[in-house]
């Protein structure tokens, strides 16, 4: 089932001299449940093409539906509650609130979507799924780079999003935390049937996914499924 | 988390930042709130000063007396017709004559001119109380050769309770006329009209002095201020022609005009120190803008509005003119408090500058409630305006660029 449609979808920046055409008629569709990662080289486009799955920019040209909502015409504040509900960030540098504890972290997340329930327990219940039981009450400053983009995903997963958005992950993280964020984000699709795009030149990253799309040049040069063990080998 | 709970966190970030941009926000609504406790209070005090002292709530006198210049003529003086002492007994709570006249005053070798009020002693009282003052030794009996004098007077001519003191004066007829009194009193009213060169001299020994038992003024003291105005109308016509009535306000009026210049004056303190405070907090919060791009971005990205994200920032600097306009009122209102039960005394600065004008040199603040709340709510007002425009900067961030900031 399709959850998110993009069809003919095109994006320039700049003008004159400066100008630059980031996505070039991309059309792609998303299935629930995918581990997908977007790989390519710097400039390609695939963060560009993530920040439109995630509305967090708008395209120039082509329509992309999220959910079956067409997000082009859709206003700022139409735009936000989108996002609020229906996806989940994860960023390269972590992007936690330096002010609030992990728990307040995550649940800003909740009060933002505005979910029903108890926040505070569902916060500490997703904090301890990606193993930080114990640490809710720590602010970012007092948290390694592992567990800070641990917290990021708690963040992205505990207002159970229809896509969890996680660009560059790994980038900042040594490689034995880079292989806990990605089997935690694995072992989370596999057990909420979450969907992740990931933008990613991590080859740990990209030996996981079970869908690879190249960009290189804002098109879409490769699109492939693979099963598990292709993955594996 | 509510908006102004991560507003206060955000704040809290940078306190020094903060306590600086607040301190302007707390000085303007401190000044604010003593001076206009000062500026009301010195209103207040011209006014019982007056009313107490040397007007009471009506005062008549005779038409075209100087009013200024220190002169007091007692060549045409007062008629009281029976008619007049009937609506004065009937209108008002207490009324008193008093006769003003200039006598030189000689002790020894040293003479003065001075302002000798000629009052009776039956009667000044309940128009013109006396539990402010202080007297050495004691006012003079009603029927005794004495006068109570000034302590400027006092100190100029070396006078004691119990010296003696030459008044020479000219009669209401113009004859020259002198009497030797004792000084049965030294008297410190903290009014510099009566400080400054005053002597009180009883009634009967006026009447010898002046030869006339007529007096040059009448004093009325009524159930309200309010009511000095149609009263003051009942007087004239009862005195007709001969007199000229006046109320509290008109003899106040100068120095309320003046009262009213600096209220002004004070008004623009306080315009300049909230602008001051407005600057810094469009610089603070536009600087938090720019240190939170990225912080922006997630926000955005986690689904908060262009609203919310202006409601967060608009609540910072509420905040910074909260916090700063609630510790501005604490200590203006805590001064302003302390000098209503304390009163500042100015008697030496009066008594240098040599004023002779009717005001209490011990000033009482006024502290107004409605002042204060006006002034915390200006300084929110002004606080959360200035933070708008970063605000706006802050909100239209493009989230995909802010996201990414460095």
């Amino acid at each position: 089932m399709p959850i998110c449609e993009i069809h003919n979808l095109s994006k320039v920046y700049g003008t004159g001299p400066a100008r630059v055409e980031a996505l070039k008629h991309i059309t792609l569709t998303i299935e629930k449940g995918e581990f997908s990662v977007f790989c390519g080289p710097s400039g390609s486009g695939k963060t560009t093409l993530l920040n439109h799955i995630g509305c967090l920019d708008a395209p120039d040209e082509g329509e992309l539906s999220l959910d079956g909502v067409a997000t082009r015409k859709l206003d700022s504040r139409a735009l936000s509650a989108l996002r609020a509900d229906k996806i989940g960030f994860i960023f390269q540098s972590f992007n936690l609130i330096p002010v609030l504890s992990a728990q307040e972290n995550v649940e800003l997340a909740l009060e933002l979507a505005n979910k029903p329930g108890d926040h505070a327990a569902a916060a500490r219940k997703t904090l301890a799924q990606v193993g930080l039981a114990g640490l809710e009450n720590r602010r970012p400053n007092q948290l390694s780079g592992g567990q800070q983009q641990r917290v990021a995903i708690a963040r992205a997963l505990v207002k159970e999003p229809l896509i969890v958005i996680a660009d560059e992950p790994t980038a900042n993280l040594d490689s034995d935390n880079g292989e806990q964020v990605i089997s935690i984000m694995e072992r989370l699709n596999a057990e909420l049937g979450t969907t992740f795009l990931i933008s990613s030149h991590d080859a740990r990253v990209i030996a996981h996914a079970r869908r690879i799309v190249m960009l290189r040049d804002g098109e879409i040069v490769k699109d492939e499924q693979r099963e598990k063990t292709e993955r594996a080998s | 988390m509510s908006t102004m709970r991560l507003a206060t966190r955000n704040l809290q970030r940078s306190p020094r930042r903060t306590l600086l941009t607040m301190s302007a926000v707390i000085a303007g609504v401190g000044v604010f709130i003593l001076g206009e406790g000062f500026v009301s209070g010195l209103t207040e005090n011209i006014l019982v000063a007056a009313i107490q002292g040397t007007v009471g709530h009506v005062l008549a006198r005779p038409a075209d007396y100087p009013v200024q210049g220190g002169q007091h003529p007692v060549d045409k003086l007062l008629t009281i017709t029976p008619a007049t002492r009937s609506l004065l007994d009937k209108e008002s709570v207490a009324w008193t004559t008093r006769t003003y006249f200039a006598p030189t005053a000689a002790s020894g070798a040293d003479a003065l001119r001075a302002v000798a009020i000629g009052y009776d002693p039956a009667r000044d009282e309940a128009v013109f109380p006396r539990d402010q003052w202080k007297i050495r030794g004691a006012m003079p009996g009603a029927n005794e050769d004495a006068v109570a004098v000034s302590h400027r007077i006092a100190r100029l001519l070396a006078l004691e309770v119990g010296s003696r003191l030459i008044l020479q004066v000219r009669t209401h007829q113009g004859a020259m006329n002198a009497l030797d009194v004792a000084v049965s009193g030294i008297t410190t009213t903290s009014n510099p009209a009566l400080d400054s060169l005053g002597i009180f001299v009883p009634g009967p020994l006026t009447h010898k002095l002046l030869a006339t038992d007529l007096p040059s003024h009448i004093s009325v003291k009524l159930r309200s201020r309010a009511a000095a105005f149609p009263f003051a109308t009942q007087l004239a016509a009862a005195l007709g022609p001969q007199a000229s009535v006046v109320t509290w306000q008109d003899e106040t009026e100068e120095m309320i005009r003046i009262q009213n210049v600096r209220r002004r004056a004070l008004d623009l303190v306080m315009a300049i120190l909230m602008a001051l405070a407005a600057f810094g907090i469009v610089n603070t919060v536009l600087m938090a803008a720019y240190e939170r791009v990225r912080e922006i971005g997630t926000l955005r990205s986690l689904g908060m509005t262009e609203r919310g994200v202006l409601k967060l920032f608009i609540s910072e600097g509420l905040l910074i003119g909260l916090v700063g306009s609630l510790l501005g009122a604490a200590w203006g209102a805590g001064l302003t408090y302390y000098w209503s039960v304390h009163p500042i005394d100015f008697s030496k600065t009066m008594e240098q500058t040599g004023g002779s004008y009717s005001a209490s040199s011990l000033v009482y603040t006024r502290l107004s409630l409605e002042v204060v709340l006006v002034t915390i709510g200006l300084g929110v007002l002004v606080s959360a305006l200035a933070s708008i425009y970063p605000a706006r900067v802050a909100s239209r961030m493009v989230p995909a660029d802010a996201v990414r900031a460095v």
